[in-house]
């Protein structure tokens, strides 16, 4: 849908921009005659196909119900936002579980606060120990 | 498989994650955010972000746990000159670097003791409070542990985070009635989280099944507490697994034993904290009904690798194909 959209949008703004140009070059050869009907007509139709284009370009929308919402963070995990990254080429991600950090779903990495960096170093040499497979 | 990523690090980060995040570590540390220009010029030729340091922070907790100890000392160094020594967050950071290389007890010890000095030098510093807290924690003292939490609470009572932790540590000892008291308490500072109303469930269900016949009260809060955590996101696993859980235990108990009006009054009269008489036995069925169809739907979607669908974590969608599988497949 996407493209179809930028499709539209192209265009449309040729369109527009050839709209503008003949309403122009009409108005400085006959200041005085009325605009003729073909300018106007391509000029309405230039705007309805860039509205409907920027339209279908945009992203979809996010749920606006809150267990909709959430059961989409469930459903498809954090997904990162196309094409956003930080300087040191980390994804953006977008939203995720925002109730995470209370640590309360069992598999989860638990309270920051209270990291036990002991146990967590421990459980890695294991698995180095056990050579290193999941 | 999600990328590794040290700006909002995964959920759950299993060794080899761990080992991901942390080989991210030199290029990171090659190349320096800040700059070494007198003041006015390196405000212009610093790159850093406010996403640098998370990362920074991220990378300095994944080498702590891989043991990769050096990147761990560059990062704090980074962090610390970037911050100055002072920084409530800095100080933690090196509490835990030096919990991390502690080689025995008796340093651990030694690390204990300079938290209660910073402690005493400035008692509002929550963040090496917390510390003290897992300190206590990782040398056994769980019993310390609490106390010290209890006190930690009550000079912050909106502390979730702290909440949870302590509702942890009682639900270890078995002390049901206080992890669930704890876990409400997480609920009134944060009513939406829907993993903390599946954690209250679980509690009141593990501690239904301290008694023999397991209690009906204890068992439909269980059950409204993972009704609401439905509510609350449309897709929890944990919430239908335990939905159906609950739902299965509390359906012979009630279909042996219908109450009679008068049973349900008395229940209603004495009762303090279970005023509302358990669920109808058709709801309660309908109720698993439900939790089992949508936990087929997940587990039939994840396994089919169908878009949209590979959020769950696979160590909760194997338990509930198993959870399906001992129910036997006649019902789907």
């Amino acid at each position: 849908m996407a493209f179809g959209g930028a499709a539209l949008n192209i265009i449309g703004a040729l369109f527009l921009a050839h709209a503008i140009y003949s309403a122009h070059e009409h108005t400085t050869t006959f200041p005085t005659s009325p605009l003729p009907l073909d300018i106007t007509i391509e000029l309405l139709v230039s705007v309805l196909l860039l509205s409907t284009g920027i339209v279908f370009s945009s992203p979809a929308l996010k749920p606006i119900q809150w267990a909709q919402w959430s059961g989409k963070i469930s459903r498809e995990g954090q997904q990162p936002e196309a094409g956003k990254k930080t300087r040191e080429g980390e994804q953006i991600l977008g939203d995720g579980d925002m109730f995470a950090f209370l640590g309360l779903d069992g598999y989860g990495e638990g309270r920051r606060g209270f990291w036990d960096v002991r146990g967590k170093r421990k459980e890695y040499v294991g698995w180095v120990k056990a050579g290193g497979r999941a | 498989m999600p990328q590794p990523n040290l700006l909002t690090p995964p959920a759950s980060i299993p060794p080899a994650t761990a080992l991901a995040l942390s080989q991210k570590a030199p290029p990171i540390l090659s190349k320096s955010p800040t700059s070494s220009l007198p003041w006015p010029l390196s405000l212009l030729l610093s790159t850093e972000t406010p996403a640098t340091w998370t990362i920074h922070e991220n990378l300095f907790f994944a080498a702590l746990r891989t043991g990769d100890d050096a990147s761990a000392r560059k990062v704090l160094d980074r962090l610390t000159s970037r911050f100055g020594a002072d920084n409530e967050r800095i100080v933690t950071l090196r509490g835990v670097y030096e919990e991390a290389l502690a080689q025995n007890e008796a340093e651990l010890q030694k690390i204990f003791e300079d938290y209660e000095k910073i402690l005493r030098e400035d008692p509002t510093n929550f963040a090496v409070r917390k510390r003290r807290v897992a300190v206590l924690k990782s040398l056994g003292r769980t019993n310390d542990a609490i106390t010290a939490l209890t006190v930690l609470l009550e000079n912050s009572p909106t502390d979730a985070e702290a909440w949870a932790e302590l509702s942890d540590l009682y639900a270890r000892q078995g002390a049901w009635g206080q992890a669930v008291y704890c876990m409400e308490e997480v609920l009134l500072v944060m009513p939406n989280a829907w993993s903390a109303h599946a954690q209250v469930a679980t509690l009141h269900y593990q501690s239904a099944h301290t008694n023999s016949p397991p209690s009906v009260s204890a068992l439909s809060t269980s059950l409204r507490h993972f009704s609401r955590a439905l509510e609350l996101n449309s897709s929890y696993l944990r919430g239908f697994y335990g939905l159906k859980l609950a739902s299965k235990a509390l359906i012979p108990l009630l279909s042996d034993a219908p109450m009679s009006n008068s049973a349900k009054k008395r229940a209603a009269e004495n009762g303090d904290d279970d005023d509302v008489p358990p669920p109808k036995l058709q709801t309660v069925k309908r109720l698993e009904e439900l939790a089992t169809e949508k936990l087929a739907e997940i587990v039939r979607n994840y396994n089919a690798g169908k878009k949209g669908w590979t959020g769950y974590q696979e160590v909760e969608v194997l338990a509930a194909k198993e959870l399906l599988d001992k129910d036997g497949k006649v019902e789907r």
